[in-house]
């Protein structure tokens, strides 16, 4: 099913991620001895033009999209890497999985960037600013790059944001940005209006000349024109848009780019696990994080398929296909455990993985009678979805962590709150 | 193993099509099985076809000649006798092949081997009677809210219990559920209840008729009913049918009262705008109720309903309109309520006249 989030709402939540000097970075992490150095990558040949520079070849004027005999004038001494393509998607896919651990609302632009709608698994304003953090600490920590985020109401204030974020270039080499910038509710025009129009999506040197000619030089000027007046000077089309992006108007979903498959948590431990007991509450952590994303997306699944890679590097996958989809931590556990039950965990466990796939809208969904008897674990996913929302996603987690030095305090619950266990589906009277 | 006999084509197209009926459609499981057996004792031929869950036997008064037994492809039969000219049909079995004449036509059909044929025994419990025409609607109130999903295997059946000394039928697909009381109706002993698929009931129903009378027969794993000439037995479904009592909320804050039809007919209108697993939404107020259905690219569709009472707080309850119209149609008397507690909660759905009947029916969330 193919997947579109909500228009923008005036909510925070909007994310846009950008890769900084995407491939040169690549590059330099697997050439750690060119640090420093300013680095191009792309066609090296009398044709080929800049794929990427980093910040220090920046320094020299060179830019993405130059001729690459122009950037050899500029900067004879610099590094020229031809592109490698193949290596950069693998890279690029790797980072995406990131991000579409935090929600799978994401709509990648082009290899090293991307929107996300994190609306759903929000929070209000800090958390939206946490979740922008933390997806710079995850993409640091898991791929040894940098990026930059921004975070706004809307998709076209997001990647201004970002842009306010970036690393510069400086005579002393790469001055290092704020790394996240928000644009807070109601703080849009105050960021938009001192910019100058060529900042705008859509305004190009000749656009920006016209624009110039009837005085219009600030994002605030253009704002403040009559759109008739804009349609007559730029044209119709181009006219009304720049007006309403003028006044921070874009009502653009985040479209994902494909249809969503499944969804999913994987995790390599700092030591292989060789026991049920073991391996029982990182299944049941995994089972919530994956069923909180699902509950995020509005998505239900009906495959759940765990895959565990031994000590060898071995790897193999279970599935098991339920009537009923899912998309409660307790009930994707108690599936997974199912499935990991049957397989022996004695050789060591290194990698272990949950997943849901067949995935169904879950924004229309026919209720059963057993969600009816008595406080159901439903209403209990619901009410741990509003703790992380209010306290954040460590604030709460499955009680099989509990004891298992997670982090989570123990407190008894009383039977009343989350009610007895109880037989799944068939169970007797 | 001569077997031979006359008989018209409408009663024997009849007889072959009923107990055909029982024969496997799935391919493979045992090419038998896919045979009708005749069985001939002087005037008396009994038709049998199965697939081992199920069984149904028609007996038929012919002019018999020789008696004997025979297996014969049950659809070939059956479509060939279908196809003859009207008149009497004569079927005769030698060696290998069923001779079908019916002049001007004439067919040889080759033999399943009879002794192939599984020995199907009928359950030796003691004979009840139940009344046809009630239980046959009794059915048909509740054969719709059974799961017809074969992964659920419990779901698929009908629960057939002993209740305050009637009978009552219970079947939920787990999104609804439908209970229907037969008093005095005392066929079980008190505290006994079986599971009863609910594809052996529809077919019971589909070949009651004009009887008066069922005649049922427990046994530890299977059931027999006999009504008229046709006997149905079925494997009995073992496992636990879930606990519905406690579903059944005791207090209801809402109520909606409705002419039947009047309702049924605008849910049915009202449907047209709700594809693509969309609901239908109740909006109950003072004013009444008015049905909505939205589907996103292809329309929608406002309906209020005439007559429509209401007491309550203003609520909106959206339901697959299938399942709505399920029970609609299935509850007896001219006037229903609708009892509900809110848009989450399940709601009652019950004839104004008859308390009898109940179907409990899951709302969509939507979010």
């Amino acid at each position: 099913m193919s997947q579109a989030g909500r228009p923008p709402d005036g909510t925070l939540g909007f994310v846009h991620v950008d890769m900084d000097a995407f491939f040169a970075a690549v590059e330099l992490r697997r050439r750690p001895e060119l640090r420093g150095q300013p680095v191009v990558v792309g066609g090296t040949g009398d044709r080929g033009v800049v794929a990427a520079a980093s910040y220090e070849a920046r320094l020299f004027g060179i830019h993405s999209a130059m001729p690459s005999t122009r950037a050899r004038r500029l900067c004879p001494h610099a590094v020229f890497l031809p592109g490698d393509h193949a290596h950069y998607g693998e890279v690029s896919a790797a980072v995406m999985a990131i991000l579409r651990d935090v929600t799978p609302l994401v709509e990648p632009l082009s290899l090293d960037e991307a929107f996300l709608d994190v609306r759903g698994a929000l929070h209000g304003e800090d958390r939206a600013a946490a979740i922008a953090a933390e997806i710079r600490a995850r993409v640091l920590a898991e791929q040894r790059l940098t990026c930059s985020v921004g975070v706004a109401t809307n998709k076209f204030l997001a990647k201004l944001a970002t842009e306010r974020a970036k690393p510069k270039a400086s005579p002393s080499g790469p001055v290092f940005g704020s790394g996240v910038h928000v644009v807070p509710v109601g703080a849009e025009l105050d960021f938009l209006h001192p910019m100058p129009v060529r900042e705008l999506w859509g305004v190009g040197p000749a656009t920006a000349k016209r624009l110039s000619s009837m005085g219009i030089e600030t994002v605030g000027d253009l704002a403040a024109q009559p759109v008739r007046r804009l349609e007559k000077g730029i044209g119709k089309a181009a006219g009304a848009h720049l007006h309403a992006l003028a006044n921070a108007r874009d009502d653009r979903p985040v479209v994902t780019d494909q249809e969503l498959k499944s969804i999913g948590h994987e995790e390599t431990f700092a030591r292989d696990l060789c026991t049920h007991e073991d391996l029982r509450p990182q299944l049941m952590r995994m089972a919530d994080a994956v069923a909180a994303r699902l509950r995020a997306g509005s998505v239900l699944g009906r495959t759940v398929t765990i895959k565990v890679r031994f000590a060898d590097f071995s790897t193999i996958t279970r599935s098991v296909t339920v009537p009923e989809p899912l998309d409660g931590a307790r009930a994707i556990g108690i599936e997974a455990e199912a499935l990991l039950r049957r397989l022996d965990p004695t050789p060591g466990v290194r990698l272990l993985g949950v997943s849901l796939s067949q995935l169904v809208d879950g924004s229309v969904r026919q209720l059963t009678l057993d969600e009816a008897r008595g406080p159901s674990w439903s209403e209990a996913d619901s009410v741990v979805d509003e703790i992380r929302e209010k306290f954040g996603s460590s604030a709460i987690g499955p009680a099989a962590l509990a004891s298992k030095g997670e982090g989570i305090r123990r407190f008894e619950v009383g039977q009343q709150q989350w009610g007895p266990d109880r037989a799944p589906a068939s169970g007797s009277d | 193993m001569g077997l031979k006999f006359r008989c018209e084509r409408d009663v024997l197209a009849k007889a072959l099509a009923d107990a055909g009926r029982a024969v496997t459609t799935r391919g493979g499981a045992l090419p038998v099985l896919a045979g009708v057996r005749l069985e001939l004792t002087g005037d008396q031929l009994t038709i049998t076809g199965s697939d081992l869950d199920l069984t149904i036997s028609v007996t038929v008064e012919v002019a018999g000649a020789e008696d004997g037994v025979a297996v014969l492809p049950s659809k070939l039969a059956s479509d060939v006798v279908r196809s003859v000219r009207a008149g009497a049909v004569d079927i005769t079995v030698e060696d290998d092949d069923a001779r079908i004449e019916a002049s001007p036509s004439e067919f040889a059909i080759r033999l399943i081997p009879a002794d192939e044929f599984p020995q199907l025994s009928s359950p030796d419990g003691d004979a009840v009677t139940l009344d046809a025409a009630a239980f046959k609607a009794a059915i048909e109130q509740v054969e719709k809210a059974a799961s017809s999903d074969d992964a659920r295997p419990i779901l698929t059946g009908v629960l057939m219990a002993a209740e305050e000394g009637g009978l009552r039928l219970v079947s939920t697909d787990s999104y609804r559920l439908s209970v229907r009381d037969l008093a005095g109706s005392s066929v079980l002993s008190e505290g006994q209840k079986v599971l009863v698929p609910s594809r052996a009931l529809k077919e019971l129903a589909r070949v009651v008729g004009d009887e008066e009378s069922i005649t049922l027969r427990l046994g530890e794993r299977d059931a027999g009913f006999e009504v008229g000439s046709v006997s149905v037995t079925t494997r009995l479904i073992e496992g636990e049918f879930p606990s519905y009592r406690g579903l059944i909320p005791t207090n209801h804050p809402n109520q909606l009262t409705v002419d039947r039809t009047t309702l049924l007919d605008a849910v049915r209108r009202v449907r047209l705008l709700a594809q693509e697993s969309t609901p239908v939404r109740m909006a109950m107020s003072a004013d009444g109720l008015e049905l909505v259905a939205v589907t996103q690219d292809v329309g929608q569709a406002h309906e209020a309903v005439e007559e429509a009472v209401y007491k309550g707080d203003d609520l909106t309850v959206a339901f697959n309109p299938e399942y709505l119209i399920d029970g609609i149609e299935v509850a007896p008397g001219d006037e229903i309520t609708l009892e509900t507690v809110d848009e989450l909660k399940p709601a009652l759905l019950k004839s104004a006249e008859d308390p009898n009947f109940l179907y409990l029916l899951m709302p969509v969330r939507v979010s």
